[in-house]
């Protein structure tokens, strides 16, 4: 449980935190769509600034290495087959296995562009109040026609605090079915079953509670909307963001 | 009368009946007890009060207006705090949580955050406003629940089981949060079927068995009869003496 709280907003005061969320979200999209075109200097320029970034809002490194650690075999794993899949001269061979420089310089590259994504990723989502992300989302699909922007965001926020009772849900009952020795039975197809349908049961009578605690608090689509507002600093920001992405991808 | 109860029965979808001919009045500022076993009905009573269960039979007034006639304004007037804090945590941080009933209300932004202080101030919670719900202990969580109704301004606030699964230091701070809203002229109804924490407090108590109200008055003068129904007698009336409050 608290390896999910250590990837979610932590209070601050910093320029990140103050910053408008619109604005954070195109930044978010112009950063990832840089990376995907900028080479090792334009790269290691996006980081510099990103680490700065997220130093500067007061977050400790550390503390979302540990969470993020599934991440990096992913990445690991990304790492490797390109290594191993692209052509070019060998740098290691084993049999009809060859490990390339090219594979190697292009794995590194892809797994970088990666890192800068999670890094814009994450200085969004530390920085910014679950409710301002929501806001934004309804206020970006409110001139879409057909699509219910608050219906979205509501939903949208829910599945944010419902990720945490899942977890939990799933951690109880582990240790509820292991305290009863199901490790004993070997056969997955039971062992999910067991597992599964349980989960799955306790999560919607979950859901039933959280849908009548809503209505007696008067839910309603047509409700307040948390208040967005944006000033000179923001588009200073996005002047300056827009000029490190073309810096970056020249 | 905050509360008159008409006649009301309920049946569930599946048949059974949840509430059998209920006749109750609740006068204004009294702080109430309704009792029972486990399945008497109190719950399914509970959330008549507010609509969240529509009766079968018979009507729920809230304030003279039937509760059917207008749900929005009924909810806001009855608070209800769950018996599982967990389930009724709707927002990602504390302060987002005690602002959904008020954004619910369509209140200004100004008014949302006045309403929000003030409730978190409340309770004791003013200091974790950014932290995570479901990081709370136990009793903050059930601290947090109070707050997001308090935020509505309600009238009346109904608790169902509020001591369930928590521990002393967890009960004394939400009997004292029960006791400070009761002196601050909220009416208060109590659902439980341990009566030990709160009885010393309230004013009324009535006895729910099977989906019906067998017995309805002084919480001292009913205290001989409360096995009878299921309940565990106090243990100081057990001893003869005067019950006493958990809080000395």
């Amino acid at each position: 449980m608290a390896e999910v709280s250590a990837l979610s907003f932590r209070p601050g005061n910093s320029f990140l935190h103050r910053m408008d969320v619109r604005f954070k979200i195109v930044f978010v999209i112009l950063i990832s769509l840089a990376s995907l075109k900028a080479r090792g200097p334009g790269l290691f320029m996006l980081t510099s600034v990103l680490m700065m970034g997220l130093i500067h809002a007061g977050l400790h490194l550390k503390s979302v290495l540990k969470p993020l650690r599934y991440v990096f075999f992913f990445l690991l794993f990304v790492f490797m087959a390109r290594s191993l899949s692209v052509p070019g001269s060998s740098v290691i061979e084993f049999k009809s296995i060859s490990v390339t420089r090219e594979g190697l310089f292009d794995g590194a590259m892809v797994c970088w562009r990666w890192v800068v994504v999670i890094m814009t990723g994450l200085s969004l989502i530390l920085t910014t109040r679950p409710s301002e992300i929501r806001a934004a989302v309804e206020w970006s699909l409110n001139p879409v026609p057909l699509i219910p922007g608050k219906r979205m965001a509501t939903m949208m926020s829910l599945i944010v605090r419902f990720v945490p009772v899942i977890f939990e849900q799933t951690g109880e009952t582990l240790a509820a079915q292991r305290a009863r020795c199901v490790e004993n039975r070997k056969n997955p197809v039971y062992r999910l079953k067991v597992f599964g349908i349980p989960l799955m049961r306790r999560i919607f009578e979950r859901a039933d509670k959280l849908a009548l605690a809503m209505e007696a608090r008067c839910y309603s689509e047509n409700r307040t909307s948390p208040r967005l507002s944006s000033d000179v600093w923001d588009w200073l920001a996005l002047l300056g963001v827009v000029g490190l992405c073309i810096i970056t991808v020249l | 009368m905050i509360i008159e109860i008409k006649n009301v029965s309920h049946r569930f979808a599946d048949g059974t009946m949840g509430l059998r001919n209920i006749n109750l009045e609740i006068q204004e500022g009294t702080f109430v007890v309704i009792a029972g076993q486990n399945g008497s009905g109190k719950t399914t009573l509970l959330r008549h009060l507010n609509g969240l269960l529509m009766p079968t039979n018979g009507s729920v007034l809230l304030a003279g207006m039937p509760v059917s006639k207008n749900l929005a304004w009924s909810r806001q007037m009855v608070g209800m705090v769950f018996q599982d804090a967990d389930s009724q945590i709707v927002g990602e941080t504390v302060y987002d949580d005690v602002a959904f009933g008020p954004e619910n209300l369509c209140l200004e932004h100004n008014e949302i955050e006045r309403r929000v202080f003030k409730a978190l101030e409340t309770v004791g919670l003013l200091q974790h406003k950014d932290q995570k719900p479901h990081l709370l202990s136990g009793g903050e969580k059930r601290r947090l629940a109070i707050a997001g109704v308090l935020a509505m301004e309600p009238r009346m606030l109904v608790f169902d089981e509020p001591f369930s699964s928590l521990d002393y230091p967890g009960v004394k701070s939400i009997l004292s949060q029960m006791i400070s809203l009761h002196r601050a002229g909220h009416t208060i109804l109590v659902a439980a079927h341990d009566l030990e924490k709160v009885i010393a407090h309230t004013d009324r108590l009535v006895i729910m068995k099977d989906g019906k109200v067998v017995r309805d008055g002084l919480p001292s003068q009913l205290f001989g009869e409360l096995e009878a129904f299921g309940i565990r007698e106090p243990c100081a009336s057990r001893m003869g003496m005067e019950v006493y409050s958990w809080l000395k």
